[in-house]
């Protein structure tokens, strides 16, 4: 369970997310819309735990933890996991060395026990086939010179081996072609169990013809102004943000 | 002990070295030790004021011994370097003994070289005839103890097409002061692989000057990895004096504490169709300071010359220092040089990421510095030295 409460978040001195309530319930699919600069990658970097976002107020609370207080690895270790709507390449940094360092620094906070090399390279090999990863990408530095639906496809390998208790999706759509997003939302789907909770940021209804969520959140001008159904995709999909924008407005 | 300002060297510091051969030393060494040892008293060491050491302040590291006077017998003490075969090939270690480096008259700082020549009674010499292919590097240990004045003099030559690697390893304890050199002179179209591997005592003072010759087609790879000593410099020289010759600088910085260490290249192109590059990056941790002086000089004559320098430091403190300053001086007119030098702090975003996935931030560090100097490292043709390496930047992390 994950309950944000009245979250005030600023960035260099400007406010971005203006007292932001959503709680978000285990084994559930939780959709997040919104318009062009409403703050949805701000929300998904301050509950990754990024140092540049000020909370300035509010609180998140993660299976009964004070999430803001802790370390973004810290975080990790408890099972948080953000696939970045724009992945970061490291140039040197292979990707196999990243990963499998990734995968064991959780399993030994975890208390699970390490992956040596050749375990790491059998479990990789097998999610990547899964997920339509080239082979060649554990040789690589991370995320360079990967196309951008490549990228999404490693932010969606990185998951499936770190196995999250809470994945937030931040567009990992955009960019993937209709095949991908296929691949994709199938390695969602298996991945979703009771215990596990999703955040889903998309700009678009085909995604979640695919991964299908059970709610569905507007986030505008820094809030969540509307929760429903797997209906609300499709009625924003018909009608747009003018309704939620104007009413803030107003 | 005060050192007047504005003076490019400094007489003083001639005092603390004294003229003392060793008496069954080959004549013709003792003559010429004696004369090197006269120009060198004539000028002392050299200021900040000698454009080459602009960022090396020699005064202020001798005032730290100032206190406690010492008087080095300009004598090599170091059983270590005394492996020569001198006596066999005498003629022509004299004769590479007595050449000067190929700066000397340009830029008339070569006051270090001369104590180097006048300390000398053991030079070890490497002699690779033509066509001769070594498989295995030699690695050569530099030895430093306590006190000692270490002024080893190091003579590479290879016939043409002969290749080699040499590994030189500078280790030690206490306080020190290395003045070595190393001379190369390599025939057409030999390799030689220079391997410096600088890991001497955090008491220690040294200098190194290199000089390297090079024939039509030679090619010399040099690589440096620069951990140790207290107040570091390695000034190393190449001229390119036959077509196609190649010449690359690569190098290592890893400091902390408040090392200083300074890297002055200089490869001058003196015929046409010849490449040389420098590439350093330099990791400066704590109070340390890094230098960088890289020169691209192309003669008149050097025309499709190709010369490439880039230094790349990276800050992980306040009070961490880079101090780069790249220089060409072209006198053809169809050549290709360029030069670079950045300093930074390890990029956040990167930090964040691998954060995110779990890694603590002390591994994401480590990581993103391994990938640092990673492109250097990747370049290391020996699997050994590979290996040195990178076990040698664990430790320097972990530490
Ligand atoms: N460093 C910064 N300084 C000032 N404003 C910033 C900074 N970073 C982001 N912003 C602003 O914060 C707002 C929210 O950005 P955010 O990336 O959270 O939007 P988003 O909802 O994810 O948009 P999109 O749908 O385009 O991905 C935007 O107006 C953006 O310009
Ligand atoms: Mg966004």
């Amino acid at each position: 369970m994950i309950r944000i409460e009245n979250l005030h978040v600023e960035i260099d001195g400007k406010e971005i997310l203006k007292g932001l309530d959503l709680t978000l319930e285990p084994g559930k699919v939780h959709a997040i819309m919104g318009p062009n600069g409403s703050g949805k990658s701000t929300l998904s970097y301050v509950l990754a735990g990024h140092e540049s976002y000020t909370v300035t107020a509010g609180s998140v609370s993660y299976e009964g933890k004070n999430l803001l207080d802790m370390e973004p690895e810290e975080r990790a270790a408890l099972g948080v996991f953000l696939a970045f709507q724009y992945p970061v390449e490291i140039p040197g940094v292979q990707m196999s060395n990243f990963l499998r360092t990734a995968v064991n620094a959780v399993r030994r906070l975890r208390d699970e026990q390490e992956l040596d090399a050749l375990a790491f390279l059998k479990l990789a090999r097998e999610k990547m086939k899964a997920l339509g990863v080239q082979e060649d990408m554990l040789k690589r530095p991370v995320n360079v010179g990967a196309s951008g639906g490549e990228k999404k496809r490693n932010e969606v390998l990185q998951m499936a081996m770190l196995e999250p208790r809470f994945a937030v999706l931040d567009e990992t759509d955009s960019g993937l072609d209709i095949d991908a997003l296929k691949i994709v939302a199938e390695g969602v789907n298996q991945l979703r169990n009771p215990e596990r909770t999703f955040l889903v940021i998309t700009h678009y209804q085909r995604l979640l013809d695919y991964i299908r969520p059970d709610i569905v959140h507007v986030l505008a001008q820094g809030r969540i102004v509307k929760t429903g159904g797997p209906e609300l995709a499709q009625q924003l999909e018909a009608e747009g943000y003018a309704a939620f924008t104007g009413e803030q407005a107003a | 002990m005060r050192f007047p300002k504005k003076k490019r060297y400094l007489p003083e510091t001639a005092d603390m070295f004294r003229y003392a051969p060793r008496d069954d030393i080959a004549p013709w060494l003792a003559t010429a030790g004696k004369a090197a040892f006269d120009r060198f008293a004539a000028v002392g060491l050299p200021s900040s004021r000698l454009e080459r050491w602009k960022f090396s302040n020699i005064a202020t590291i001798l005032k730290k011994y100032s206190a406690d006077p010492l008087v080095y017998d300009a004598v090599s003490s170091d059983p270590h370097v005394r492996q020569g075969q001198a006596d066999a090939q005498e003629a022509w270690v004299r004769e590479l003994v007595d050449a000067l480096p190929p700066n000397h008259e340009k830029y008339g700082d070569m006051a270090l070289w001369d104590l180097n020549t006048a300390s000398i009674q053991d030079v070890m010499v490497v002699d690779i005839p033509e066509d001769m292919i070594v498989k295995d590097p030699i690695r050569l240990d530099f030895a430093g103890k306590d006190g000692a004045f270490l002024p080893a003099r190091l003579i590479i030559r290879l016939g043409a097409r002969a290749q080699l690697a040499v590994i030189e390893h500078h280790e030690g304890q206490g306080a020190y002061w290395r003045n070595h050199v190393t001379r190369i002179v390599l025939g057409e179209g030999a390799r030689l692989d220079h391997y410096r591997i600088q890991n001497d005592s955090p008491a220690a003072l040294h200098l190194q000057m290199t000089a390297i010759d090079l024939a039509a087609r030679a090619a010399y790879h040099g690589f440096t990895l620069t951990e140790g000593a207290s107040f570091a410099r390695h000034q190393a020289e190449a001229v390119l004096q036959g077509a196609q010759a190649h010449v690359a600088f690569n190098g290592i910085n890893l400091l902390k504490d408040r090392q200083h260490s300074d890297t002055t290249l200089e490869a001058e192109h003196r015929a046409p169709s010849c490449t040389s590059s420098q590439l350093l990056r330099s990791v400066v941790d704590d109070q340390a300071r890094g230098v960088f002086q890289g020169k691209v000089y192309v003669d008149r004559v050097a025309q499709k010359t190709d010369g490439y320098q880039l230094s790349n430091a990276l800050l992980l403190s306040e009070g961490a220092e880079m101090d780069t300053k790249p220089e060409l001086e072209i006198y053809a007119d169809d050549v290709k040089c360029s030069h670079g030098a950045t300093t930074g702090q390890l990029d956040s975003e990167p930090l964040f990421y691998l954060r995110s996935r779990g890694l603590s931030e002390q591994e994401a560090r480590h990581l993103l510095i391994e990938a640092f100097v990673g492109e250097v490292v990747d370049q290391l043709a020996d699997e050994s030295v590979k290996t040195l390496v990178t076990e040698r930047l664990a430790r320097w992390l972990k530490r």
